[in-house]
């Protein structure tokens, strides 16, 4: 035996085969059943802006890197998918822009992951998902591109029709009441007819991949169910109507944001507590907003909630085995105040 | 007595354990090598004084260092023959430790330690203290004070778990020896002065839980297969379902915690006489030729035990103890000690030394984390040199130092790393004050 090839590292020695980039991998074929719904319904345009966003995230943080003198083997061996996975998330975000509006896709791709990621420190180091950055960055920067165009799924009932200026289901219900959608529930589940962004527009592609995510325990399930059932109950209260429900719920960028976008590791909080009230606090908000805006305000609830995050993770923290029982805590508080107020209260008479 | 099902805990993680290669092989008593280094530091404690010098001929199971201290132990020579020097070599983890070197004459002139005259608790005691008894699950605390607690306790809590991958050392006592080791548990509950006694055994091993279920003064209890389920504070909580306060020891929760190996050799101590300077060992890892568990004296060299079971030419990981929370060794050019429970030998599509990447705050650490705590955080404000921060978000004060995190962890942080260097510099910065 060579003595020479004995290693040494800290314990443990034996670890989980799961990586990195094997998580990313996960995400990113859990975004592919959205992604093909995506093609089939809007063809072409999706197409172009799902490479192009794809191209400029890499491309960014290729030439980023590069700029930091690293070498070409040392970024491939970092390569880990992230960059990937924001530029299609991007992309499935973006509505079907016109040809001529090929720029979108790519400048805020190069927006988020240049500014909102590489600018913070690279991978794990981002304060907003990097994805929902560029989304709102295209939002505010294009504003007409962004707002008009959008098109009709290739079938449906308003299939045929090139660029429809007509509102989204959500616009429509959040600005006319719910009487005006004049979609079923049906057809918002599946997208037939309905106008809306690349990945967003077929819900049963993006369950599927939710159930996908599950199943490899990407991510935990009640997370998404509770942002989206808290913003489906607040708009029923708003709305006086429980009918809401549904429609609120299945229209706009609701479930992609609540299964791809809040549950970015990165940026939500990494104990249970802190993500319950993170998740509950995320669905009022962006009930309220909705109802406040009448615009889909998903993409910016959540860019509002991963700010404070860190907030989250300081405020809420795990308690340790073997720590005083809740129950006794707060008993504890009590008795400590009552003997405060009533030595106050001796004073005063004294 | 029947057996008990043991208290559900939500954390921890089920590892792979490849007990199968180890777990069928009887215990084999190995050759006595010819050179034994016999280290004066194989407990938390003091060193122990050395009373014999360089030219002294000693025999096998004679008193070569007195504890140095109350937290200290005894340690006798495991060969007859002659001492060769005191001298300063290499440990496990590379930092270099007093030795005794003893040179094997292969005459194995024995001696032992005279009879008891009675079994009463405080005779018990002191033989366990006269034998230089300490924990032999790793740690390597003296047994005679986790003994004699600061608060009254009613139980006695046995950890034959054996949560370690790899390791089937306990496992082989507790078949071969069944009656001794209770007899040693008997032992240790006298001098505690407790009737309560818990037996904890993983449900991996289904044939020991049903051994000791045999006797009727022990409550043999089967333990979900977690790791770490070693860990004295989970198994307290899944026999008795009392929880250790945090900061606090087992004694506070009324129970003390002893390991199998621990009971056995507290069985040759006060029934056969004999001080500790042999344990069983497993020697396995898939770079191994044969996986075996061998009585080994102690000091013995750890290239000893390679030649004695073969290794494969691709090995590239030598591991003292198991392989969450064992050290990987330099060379093998060291030597086994009282609390050294295996050796592995790894090939390296079994180890994982990846370089770590950036954190990218999945939670896996925390979620598996058994005492609940936020392993991220803590090794964010360590990396930034936060000390008191980590205590505080991250509840560093509170980790058992099981490895769990850095298993978990996708982006392969070395977590137990940086929490360990979090522990030290707390510790140095209360020292100060």
């Amino acid at each position: 035996m060579n003595t020479a090839t004995v290693q040494i590292s800290g314990s443990p020695h034996i670890r989980r085969k799961r990586t990195t980039k094997g998580i990313m991998l996960d995400v990113l074929i859990a975004l592919l059943p959205a992604t093909i719904a995506g093609l089939v319904y809007f063809g072409g345009r999706a197409a172009v802006t799902i490479v192009l966003s794809l191209f400029g995230a890499v491309a960014t943080e290729f030439v980023w890197l590069l700029c930091r003198k690293t070498s070409i083997k040392e970024i491939l061996k970092q390569f880990d998918f992230t960059s990937l996975v924001t530029g299609l998330l991007l992309a499935l975000t973006l509505p079907p822009l016109a040809y001529e509006y090929f720029y979108i896709p790519l400048l805020s791709s190069v927006f988020a992951i240049g500014v909102a990621k590489m600018l913070f420190g690279g991978t794990g180091k981002n304060i907003v998902n990097p994805a929902i950055a560029g989304r709102v960055f295209a939002f505010i920067s294009f504003q007409s591109p962004m707002v008009s165009g959008w098109l009709a799924p290739n079938f449906g009932r308003i299939g045929g029709v090139d660029a429809v200026s007509a509102a989204t289901p959500l616009t429509a219900m959040l600005g006319e009441g719910l009487g005006s959608v004049g979609i079923s529930n049906v057809d918002l589940l599946l997208g037939t007819g309905v106008l809306g962004c690349i990945g967003e527009t077929c819900k049963v592609a993006l369950l599927v991949g939710f159930v996908y995510l599950i199943v490899r325990r990407v991510v935990k399930w009640q997370w998404p169910i509770i942002y989206v059932a808290v913003t489906g109950l607040l708009s029923c209260a708003l709305g006086g109507s429980m009918s809401y429900f549904l429609p609120s719920i299945l229209s706009g960028g609701l479930i992609l944001g609540a299964i791809f976008m809040a549950t970015d590791y990165v940026t939500s909080p990494n104990n249970k507590w802190a993500c319950f009230v993170y998740y509950v606090v995320l669905g009022v908000i962006t009930a309220l907003l909705r109802f406040g805006t009448k615009i889909e305000v998903v993409s910016f609830a959540i860019l509002l909630m991963n700010l404070t995050v860190p907030l989250f993770n300081m405020w809420i923290r795990p308690r340790p085995f073997g720590s005083k029982p809740v129950g006794t805590v707060v008993k504890d508080f009590f008795v400590g105040l009552k003997g405060k107020l009533t030595k106050k209260k001796e004073e005063e008479s004294k | 007595m029947k057996i008990k099902k043991g208290k559900f805990f939500p954390k921890g993680v089920h590892v792979p354990d490849n007990k199968s290669w180890s777990k069928d092989v009887p215990i084999e008593v190995m050759e006595a090598p010819d050179i034994v280094c016999i280290g004066l530091q194989q407990h938390i404690g003091r060193p122990s004084v050395p009373v014999v010098g360089p030219g002294d001929e000693v025999l096998c199971g004679q008193l070569i260092a007195k504890e140095g201290g109350y937290i200290g132990a005894n340690v006798y020579s495991s060969v007859s023959g002659k001492v060769t020097g005191i001298e300063k070599r290499p440990g496990v983890n590379g930092v270099p430790a007093e030795y005794i070197v003893i040179e094997n004459d292969h005459h194995d002139r024995t001696m032992t330690l005279p009879p008891l005259p009675d079994r009463e608790p405080a005779t018990i005691k002191a033989r366990i203290r006269e034998a230089g008894i300490v924990g032999m699950g790793g740690a390597g605390f003296p047994t005679e004070v986790k003994l004699s607690p600061k608060t009254p306790v009613d139980s006695l809590v046995i950890n034959a778990a054996e949560c370690e991958p790899y390791l089937t050392c306990d496992y082989r006592l507790m078949v071969e020896k069944t009656d001794e080791v209770a007899q040693g548990i008997r032992l240790l509950a006298k001098a505690l002065g407790v009737e309560k006694i818990f037996v904890g055994i993983e449900k991996n091993k289904p044939d020991a839980i049903e051994l000791f279920s045999r006797y009727d003064d022990m409550q043999v209890v089967s333990l979900k297969k977690a790791y770490p389920m070693g860990s004295e504070k989970h198994l307290i909580y899944s026999c008795t379902g009392r929880k250790v306060p945090c900061g606090k020891l087992p004694a506070d929760a009324g129970c003390v915690v002893q390991n199998v190996a621990t009971a056995f050799a507290v069985y040759e101590a006060v029934e056969k006489d004999k001080p500790l300077y042999e344990r069983v060992m497993t020697v396995s890892g898939c770079g191994a030729v044969h996986h075996k568990n061998l009585l080994v004296r102690t000091g013995t060299p750890f290239s000893a035990l390679r030649e004695n079971c073969g290794v494969k030419d691709d090995v590239t990981m030598f591991v003292s103890g198991g392989p969450m929370m064992g050290p990987a060794m330099a060379s093998t050019d060291v030597y086994s000690t009282k609390t050294t429970s295996g050796f592995l030998m790894m090939l390296p599509e079994e180890i994982d030394v990846s370089f770590p990447t950036p954190c990218i705050n999945c939670g896996a650490c925390a979620d598996a984390c058994p005492m609940n705590l936020a392993p991220m955080q803590i090794d964010f404000y360590t990396q930034s040199g936060q000390y008191d921060l980590a205590a505080k978000y991250g509840g560093v004060k509170d980790c058992i130092s099981c490895g769990t995190c850095a298993y978990v962890c996708p982006a392969k942080r070395a977590l137990t790393q940086s929490i360990a260097l979090c522990k030290q510099k707390l510790a140095q910065a209360g020292g100060k004050k």
